[in-house]
Formats: structure tokens, C-alpha cells, sequence
């Protein structure tokens, strides 16, 4: 898994098309849900965009801990899609909305902690971390998943 | 630091509030102007239009005033361009910053935010700072990082962070060197540091 993050409007799409050729492209932003299970899906390259308004959905439904869970549960699937053939990989794009002032509505203080967790456990797993910084990356992870 | 030759010319900051992002951004200009005996110059955006600005301002004048080396001020809060002529082929300008030029911009007219006024608003600034930093020996321009918490919901807010971001994304393609101040420390995004 590859991550891809950065601030809105930094340029992240547009790194990734110019980074991968050839993917299937599942995006939030244009209002596909949660792709749960892509077993069914060809190729080797998937890119799922705008993870953190997948996230915000789950915050609708479940306390954090269960968010966290669900997410995880999430990247299990997608892991194992990319196990499956040799040379798979999944590209996740997903905006950072954490640094902000501490939201007044409860509901977007619990999206911005949902998100956060979220992204760090994608992170930890991710083989490749990049933050895009106006259309320039800058690679904080690289070389393999923690244990 | 760099030799006459190798000093870039157009550079880009930014940084979170209070992050050291404007006092680097001094010191680094004032470097400049003293390796290259260039004329150190602020190009004000601020339109003091409280109270506190306006003690803010006087703060930020007193201070460049009061530095080892001397500032001249050119002071213009939309439509940048039309400071050209006031630029000289030897200055080092520091305009500081982007957001404060945006929001002047938008602003200032009662229009409505239609795809045409904004596009009439990126071009203007871009071709403001183009336009200054082409007539200078050097420019460098600072902005605020405040595009990484939620813009949904909110058109306004989805609208501006959209139009910053482009503006961002194209000085940083336009910089020689681009950086991004993380609790008063820099680190150099784009340009190698000799």
C-alpha cells in the first residue's frame, strides 16, 4: 500500500497520475462509497481517493473504537487484494484535515480524531508514505510495513 | 551560504500561524542584501482595518526599522502590478503575505465569486508577483499553511482553500527554492541548498 496525503488542493491527484499509469480510480470525492471489497476488481493498480470522507460515514455510525476497528478491517481486504497477484499494489489518497482549530461541532471533532487514527494506522501499514506539498512530494516512509 | 551566482532569485515560504515563517524570511532577505548589496525593500499587503492590525503593522514597521539594515516600504493592498515601476533592478523584495494579498483581492470589489472573478483574481496576483519579481534581483514571497483542516461543508471556505492551493502549487513550480517552516525551523522542500 502506498499513501498518499497532504493538505486539500495540494496536487495529490494529479502526483499519482503522473506517478501510476494504467488504474482503476475509486474516489470519494466523486461520491463512490466505501469500496469494502475489490476482490472482483482487474488489474494491478487500484487507487482509492479521499479516504477521510469514508472515514467521516463510519463516524456516523460507530463510537472510535469501532471506527478504528472497521478501517482496519478496511485495509485487510485491500491487503490481501494486493497479495494475490505478484506486482498489485493500492494507492490511498487521503487529506489531512487535522491541523486545523479544534472544531466547535461535535460531530467534525470526532471526524477530525476518526481521520487521524485512521491515517496513522494506514500509515504504519503502508510500505510508502508520501506528504505532497504543492505538487511536490516528499517521501516520510519507504521500504516496508512495521511490525 | 550561496555565492553571487548561484543566489536564487525567486523564493517560497510558508508556515503555519507563528510558526518563524516572516522572521526567516527577514533574516534571509537581509542575508541577500548583504552579500549582494541589494536594497532591501517590504512590500506591505495589510490594510489596517482594526485596531489590532494597525498596532500589528506599527510593530512590524518599528522592527524593520530599527534592524541593522534599513528597509524601504512600498505599500500596495490589490493589483500589485501597478508597483512596478517603483521597483529597481538591484532590489531584494519581501512580500509578505499571499493570503492577506488574496483576501484584498477578493474582497475589495462587491462581485460575485463566479469561475470568471476568480480566475481574473489568481491571474492578477500571479501576474502581480511575476511582474515584481522579474523587475527585482530577487523576490521572495511568503504565505500561510491553512489547507490542512476540513473545507466541506463550506462553500466560501471550499472556494478559497481551492483558489490558495493553485496559487501555492504555481509559485512553488515558479521557485527556486521553496520552504516550508515547521515550528520556527525550515526545511527546504524544493532547490538544493550548496
Amino acid at each position: 500500500m502506498h499513501f498518499v496525503t497532504g493538505g486539500a488542493f495540494n496536487g495529490k491527484r494529479a502526483w499519482v497520475k503522473q506517478t501510476y499509469k494504467g488504474y482503476h480510480w475509486i474516489s470519494a470525492y466523486e461520491n463512490a462509497s466505501l469500496p469494502i471489497d475489490v476482490s472482483t476488481i482487474e488489474g494491478n493498480l487500484l487507487v482509492l481517493e479521499g479516504i477521510e470522507l469514508w472515514v467521516k460515514e463510519f463516524t456516523n455510525k460507530y463510537n472510535l473504537n469501532e471506527c478504528r476497528n472497521v478501517w482496519n478491517r478496511c485495509l485487510d481486504q485491500w491487503q490481501s487484494w494486493e497479495k494475490e497477484k505478484p506486482g498489485r499494489i493500492i494507492v490511498i489518497i487521503g487529506t489531512d484535515i487535522t491541523k486545523g482549530i479544534v472544531p466547535v461541532e461535535k460531530e467534525n471533532r470526532r471526524w477530525r480524531d476518526a481521520a487521524g487514527w485512521a491515517f496513522q494506522d494506514l500509515a504504519a501499514r503502508a510500505e510508502k508514505v508520501d506528504i505532497i506539498w504543492y505538487g511536490i512530494n516528499h517521501t516520510i516512509k519507504a521500504g516496508g510495513e512495521e511490525e | 551560504m550561496k555565492s553571487l551566482l548561484t543566489n536564487p532569485s525567486f523564493i517560497f515560504i510558508t508556515g503555519g500561524v507563528r510558526s518563524g515563517k516572516s522572521s526567516f524570511a527577514e533574516r534571509m532577505a537581509e542575508k541577500m542584501a548583504q552579500e549582494t548589496g541589494g536594497v532591501l525593500t517590504y512590500f506591505a499587503t495589510g490594510v489596517s482595518t482594526d485596531h489590532e492590525m494597525a498596532i500589528r503593522i506599527e510593530k512590524h514597521q518599528r522592527d524593520r526599522q530599527t534592524a541593522k539594515q534599513p528597509w524601504r516600504t512600498i505599500e500596495h493592498s490589490t493589483r500589485i502590478e501597478t508597483a512596478a515601476p517603483q521597483i529597481g533592478s538591484n532590489d531584494i523584495i519581501l512580500l509578505d503575505c499571499v493570503t492577506t494579498l488574496l483576501n484584498n483581492e477578493l474582497f475589495s470589489e462587491q462581485d460575485v465569486w463566479d469561475e470568471k472573478f476568480l480566475k481574473k483574481v489568481k491571474r492578477t496576483i500571479l501576474t502581480g508577483i511575476h511582474c515584481i519579481k522579474s523587475r527585482a534581483k530577487a523576490m521572495i514571497v511568503v504565505s500561510n499553511e491553512v489547507l490542512n483542516e476540513p473545507i466541506f461543508g463550506n462553500e466560501l471556505v471550499f472556494t478559497y482553500a481551492r483558489l490558495l492551493g493553485q496559487i501555492h502549487q504555481h509559485l512553488v513550480k515558479e521557485a527556486d527554492h521553496a520552504y516550508l517552516i515547521e515550528a520556527g525551523i525550515p526545511i527546504l522542500m524544493k532547490g538544493a541548498e550548496k
